[in-house]
């Protein structure tokens, strides 16, 4: 039967072989002198040794069927709107996008009503606005609006 | 020690100024909030809230952020006892007897015995802090690349030994973390590493996005808010004392958590976490009446509950006597304080005598508030519990967003960020603690210049670090260690970790 580790440590054996198909140019150099190589690549033979111990390890372990992915839907859909919030954030500018990214949780992963959703998010944001731009004096991102 | 005595009052007098004491206070107060909710524990909050220190100077900066993670393990044990979940990591243990004490009737009493056991505890660890620290630092005076390398071997090497998983799982996590510490432009050579040809990541991955995504997205994206619980108890300050019975079985306990978490911090690993896993195994152990223990054991509150605060004041000794961080919340202190120009380690004490006394000191400040913002107003604090999660986690990734942000103003970190919140959702789900990881990218340039160092000192000797006796010393303790995990693995015998972690699990 599939375990739940066997997925885990041959997910990390993959990522240590993109790591040493990735570290190509990098000189290994020699064990009295290390070069810019050595470390990642010791780091990533490491990991997948590790690796392999958790996959020769796995026959008593929790199987890949048992974990619950009820929460995945939520998940995405919260990493989604997030997601959408880093690529505006600098474009549309603070208040903006903030708004937008609460409003949204809300509505979309929360199905609230969007009108009180509408007002706390603007509330919040602007309460943040003023914490972060104002009293604390720190940039944040004003966007084409300027704002 | 007059000479102590005269730096203390040195601190004192820092501590006591009106804006530190002010910013001691926040610290603390949101500390608390940090502590009491949960989906965000002391390391999310403290690098979401990093940015707002930019502005401040850096003893102010420091106390402000130290409050805010001594201040959540207070926090912490509140929604433990009163909704049996856990505000963060270290409560694991206070909500089995903790929350068996509310159901009894006795939840004020277990409140009480909690903050009197978090303030004796955190106190202790500061006196402790104010001894041991300087003398620690005159040594660390004598230490150079190899025995740098040979320190942070040991805590590599400490971590996997004192993790309550299995050492597999928490080694694995470490590679991973020193192997995202790579990232970067190599500075003895100028190669860059793994940039894709982003210019942002030619200075490698910032701690503050990796641990915000692991710790704080990652932990919403695994908690929908249909699992968080509702109705809560909201306990009077009549109800709040304790019988002098329940003070007897208490006393022991916070006095025997207190050293047990002392020690414990200043060692490698998520010490208060495991700390307070270990003092309940102690009290349960010690106890003449361990049956009692899971249905409202006084002593199951009191153990855990000092020896977290303990642990977390004892974090601090090799932060600020050494430079080397413990654990990943002392490792964003360590760039908090390198981003005001302040180089922790063993020339604090001499080079920043207000940075580190006013510190010092104004943890003997913060925990009298401590224990004046958890008892009275506890009533107060637990209509924030009331707060529906729907409407609170958005507010969590609003901060997660600026505060990742507002540290470089790039956008490539946010990012980072998400993909990180990604990792720690997906490391959740199969079991792996992330808390190793952060540390691993924190060691990872630190050791990798220490070892390369060393080796350009010996012209490529490895005997270099065989020949030093400090550096020695500190490779055999780690090779014993080594070997008395790898012969529990290999025996495959449920040793003490293996028990705490099936502990943890039933509660």
């Amino acid at each position: 039967m599939l375990k739940a580790d066997h997925v885990a440590g041959g997910a990390f054996v993959v990522l240590g072989l993109v790591v040493f198909a990735l570290s190509g140019e990098l000189p290994f150099g020699t064990l009295s002198q290390p070069g810019a190589g050595m470390m990642p690549k010791l780091a990533a033979g490491l990991m997948m040794a590790f690796a392999v111990v958790l996959m020769a390890t796995a026959r008593d372990g929790e199987p890949f069927s048992a974990i619950d992915w009820r929460d995945g839907g939520h998940a995405a859909l919260v990493v989604a709107i997030a997601a959408a919030a880093a690529a505006l954030y600098t474009t549309l500018g603070f208040i903006l996008t903030m708004s937008l990214l609460v409003f949204a949780l809300l509505v979309v992963v929360e199905r609230k009503h969007p009108l009180p959703a509408a007002l706390y998010a603007v509330a919040l944001t602007l309460a943040a606005y003023w914490l972060f731009g104002k009293a604390l004096k720190a940039p944040v991102p004003r966007g084409l609006l300027g704002f | 020690m007059e000479t102590t005595l005269d730096s203390l009052l040195l601190g004192f007098s820092v501590a006591f100024r009106p804006d530190v004491l002010w910013y001691a206070f926040l610290g603390c107060l949101v500390g608390t909030l940090v502590g009491m909710l949960p989906g965000i524990g002391p390391l999310a909050g403290i690098s979401i809230l990093l940015p707002i220190t930019f502005g401040l100077d850096a003893t102010k900066a420091i106390v402000m952020l130290a409050g805010i993670y001594y201040g959540s393990q207070y926090g912490g044990s509140t929604t433990s006892i009163l909704l049996r979940i856990p505000g963060e990591a270290a409560s694991v243990m206070t909500c089995i007897d903790g929350n068996a004490m509310a159901r009894k009737g006795r939840a004020g009493p277990a409140l009480c015995i909690a903050a009197v056991g978090s303030f004796i505890a955190g106190t202790f660890g500061v006196i402790m802090l104010t001894v041991i620290a300087p003398p620690l630092a005159v040594v660390a005076l004598r230490f150079g690349p190899p025995e740098y390398t040979a320190l942070l071997v040991l805590g590599l090497i400490f971590l996997a030994y004192m993790s309550t998983g299995s050492l597999v799982r928490t080694l694995l996590m470490a590679a991973l973390g020193l192997l995202f510490g790579t990232v970067g432009i190599d500075v003895m050579t100028g190669h860059f590493r793994y940039s894709f040809d982003i210019p942002e990541l030619g200075d490698g991955l910032g701690i503050v996005p990796v641990a915000v995504g692991l710790f704080g997205l990652g932990e919403i994206l695994a908690t929908p808010s249909r699992q968080v619980a509702g109705p809560v108890h909201r306990p009077r300050l009549r109800e709040l004392w304790p019988s002098r019975q329940e003070w007897r079985q208490a006393r022991m306990p916070i006095a025997r958590g207190s050293l047990l978490g002392f020690l414990i911090g200043i060692i490698p690993g998520s010490a208060h976490i495991i700390s307070s896993f270990l003092s309940y195994a102690v009290e349960r152990r010690v106890s003449a009446h361990p049956e009692e223990f899971g249905k409202g054991a006084v002593a199951g509150v009191a153990g855990p509950e000092s020896a977290n605060n303990a642990a977390s004041t004892g974090a601090f000794v090799p932060m600020l006597a050494l430079g080397i961080p413990t654990g990943p919340v002392t490792a964003v202190l360590i760039a908090a304080l390198l981003i005001h120009g302040i180089p922790p380690g063993p020339t604090l004490v001499a080079d920043h005598p207000n940075v580190f006394w006013g510190f010092v000191a104004s943890m003997y400040v913060g925990n009298l508030m401590l224990l004046a913002l958890n008892l009275p107003l506890v009533g107060l604090f637990v209509n924030l519990l009331r707060i529906p999660y729907a409407y609170l986690y958005p507010l969590i990734i609003m901060f997660c967003v600026i505060g990742v942000y507002e540290v470089n103003h790039s956008i490539v970190d946010v990012w980072i960020m998400l993909i990180m919140g990604v990792v720690g959702y997906a490391l959740k789900k199969f079991k792996f603690d992330p808390a190793p990881l952060v540390l691993g990218l924190v060691i990872a340039p630190i050791f990798e210049m220490s070892l390369r160092q060393s080796l350009i000192m010996s012209d490529g000797g490895w005997l270099i670090f065989v020949q030093r006796p400090i550096a020695l010393a500190l490779l055999v303790v780690s090779a014993a260690l080594l070997a008395l995990s790898a012969l529990s693995f290999l025996s495959a015998r449920r040793d003490w970790r293996a028990r705490l972690a099936e502990e943890a699990a039933d509660s």
